[in-house]
């Protein structure tokens, strides 16, 4: 029985390990341009949808660069004709716009791949197993590449110059601004790597399970739930949130009907608002 | 001519739905995005206090009241939040809510959905009961449009206002921005409830796929468009919104394309809503600033 719950907890760990990469993401915008992008979980669907088309000429490896690049032009774009121009109108305009650019991409989803379950069409294969426990090479090809993924991402922040002029942006824009802080490229940086991390994760979620037109929302809310318990803009808050969510929704299984295993997170959204609206770890630094 | 009473009935309750959400989007400023959890509940209780043998006016009573202390006890912890964040909590709720009809199936049927919801007073279901049914809309929809505008002339609505506009400036003047807030999501949820209520009786069949975030993108776009805080821009876009989607029926598609009828509109609607921040994020009847 205890093996039972530890492989739980460890199909929690790989589920917790692609949240982050959605709830980073998602976060850093947050924390450089202070709003939430509800249009963050479509760049996830698209990612996954984008390779799904490329890998029917390119071998899947190769599918997944064209596809990464053509999301972050749609995060770079979004962000030039959309948000820029709102950025001074107030915060519920760039809210309904985003909302309605979400739901325009995935409806445009539908349009193109039509609303029923795809995969990728990899063969069956057989988990390995460690002692007791079993893993795909899916997923551990998830939590490798989250680690890379996060662990670059760390390397940037701290160790260069963009990364430093990124942590001023995030604490303070104007400030960073007349400081000489090139507010263009920041904003370029941000964009690029949280539209990166979305179609990463979105084609390690389609490559685990299967490809529909709302896994984007269903992992946005779940995204949303962890960077509510980091703390909205706290990068490393919003790592721990994302695989604190992952294995709660995990262990949760065990305790009630798999038909709730998505409201745990939202859940989770509803008690940290209640309890602790800043986040549970607002007192690790991170970002801000 | 059913066809148009059937087009002026689902056009009446989105109104009531929009107006509904209008008080808290429009002059509150609270970015409801799970207002269709409301719709919902006030839909499925009615139809289950119907179904059970009650009276389908007091169902309805019963549906509205549970919406609205749901969209209270909602708001008392969501409330603690701010902006964006009670728009993330809302949205989760609406979700939530949904899949509460989806999963517990020994009270809604699950996806099978609850079939012969009656309709009140006697109305007859079916097509011949259609115009005493529209009679009752748009009675019960001037009730809600006087209502509102009862609420947002008084003293109340101008304090809701001011807490849209800058809530320090409501705290400096004595107001408890909170209970303003939290007595306004209630019965902002509490019209929703009639406005489900309405759809559940006029429909008599519901089931979890009419509650989605579909719904509250649309109603979204009925408020957006019209114009937020008005008396009538919900009224008008929830007439265009309906009207349009009931056009489309009679564009001469080849069924072929059917298929694709639903995604381009949905991507209509939010460009619409995106191109509306970005030319004209008033609507089509712009607010009168004194």
């Amino acid at each position: 029985m205890a093996d039972y719950y530890a492989q739980l907890l460890l199909n929690g760990v790989v589920a917790g390990a692609i949240y982050a990469l959605f709830a980073v993401g998602l976060t850093m915008v947050y924390g450089v341009f202070r709003f939430i992008n509800f249009a963050h979980g479509e760049l996830i669907a698209w990612g996954a949808y984008l390779t799904l088309m490329f890998s029917q000429v390119l071998p899947f490896a190769l599918a997944v660069v064209p596809s990464m690049m053509l999301v972050i032009l749609l995060g770079i774009g979004q962000d030039r004709y959309i948000y820029k121009p709102l950025r001074q109108r107030g915060r519920i305009t760039l809210l309904i716009a985003s909302i309605g650019l979400s739901y325009l991409l995935r409806n445009a989803l539908r349009l193109i791949w039509g609303s029923d379950l795809q995969t990728y069409g990899f063969e069956a294969a057989r988990g390995l197993s460690f002692a007791n426990f079993i893993i795909t090479r899916t997923q551990l090809a998830m939590v490798a590449a989250a680690v890379v993924f996060l662990g670059v991402l760390y390397g940037l922040l701290k160790f260069t110059m963009m990364g430093k002029s990124l942590r001023a942006a995030a604490d303070n824009m104007d400030l960073a601004e007349i400081m000489g802080i090139n507010m263009r490229r920041i904003g370029l940086t941000v964009w690029t790597l949280s539209a990166l991390f979305a179609s990463a994760g979105g084609v390690l979620i389609g490559m685990d399970t299967n490809l529909e037109p709302m896994m984007g929302l269903t992992n946005l809310l779940k995204a949303f739930a962890a960077v509510l318990l980091g703390g909205a803009g706290n990068i490393w808050g919003a790592l721990v949130g994302g695989l604190f969510i992952g294995v709660v929704e995990n262990l949760g299984v065990a305790f009630f009907s798999p038909g709730y295993k998505d409201a745990i997170a939202f859940a989770v959204i509803i008690l940290i608002l209640l309890f602790r609206p800043t986040g549970l770890f607002s007192i690790i630094g991170g970002m801000r | 001519m059913d066809y148009f009473f059937h087009i002026l009935i689902i056009a009446l309750v989105y109104t009531v739905f929009a107006l509904s959400l209008n008080l808290e989007l429009g002059y509150t400023g609270l970015y409801n995005f799970g207002h269709v959890a409301f719709f919902g509940i006030g839909a499925y209780t009615s139809a289950l206090l119907s179904l059970a043998g009650f009276p389908v006016a007091l169902s309805m009573v019963g549906g509205m009241a549970l919406a609205g202390m749901t969209g209270a006890l909602l708001a008392l912890p969501a409330l603690r939040l701010s902006g964006d964040y009670f728009g993330i909590a809302t949205l989760a709720f609406g979700e939530m809510v949904r899949l509460f009809f989806l999963n517990e199936r020994w009270l809604t049927k699950g996806p099978m959905g609850l079939p012969g919801i009656p309709r009140p007073f006697g109305i007859q279901a079916g097509v011949s009961g259609l115009p005493l049914y529209l009679i009752l809309c748009i009675l019960l929809t001037l009730a809600v449009f006087l209502a509102a505008y009862r609420i947002t002339h008084s003293p109340f609505g101008r304090a809701l206002k001011v807490v849209r506009e800058d809530e320090f400036v409501a705290q400096a003047l004595g107001k408890n921005v909170f209970s303003l807030k939290v007595r306004i999501v209630a019965v902002g949820s509490l019209l929703a409830g009639l406005a489900g209520a309405l759809y559940g009786h006029y429909i008599t069949y519901i089931s979890p796929s009419d509650f989605t975030l579909n719904e509250t993108i649309l109603v979204l776009l009925c408020v957006v468009l019209g114009g937020r805080g008005t008396q009538w821009g919900p009224v008008l876009g929830s007439f265009l919104i309906v009207f349009f989607q009931e056009f489309l029926r009679f564009l001469p598609i080849p069924v072929d394309f059917g298929r694709v009828v639903a995604p381009i509109q949905g991507m209509v609607y939010g460009a619409v809503l995106i191109l509306l921040m970005l030319k004209r994020p008033e609507g089509i009847v712009p607010e009168y600033k004194v």
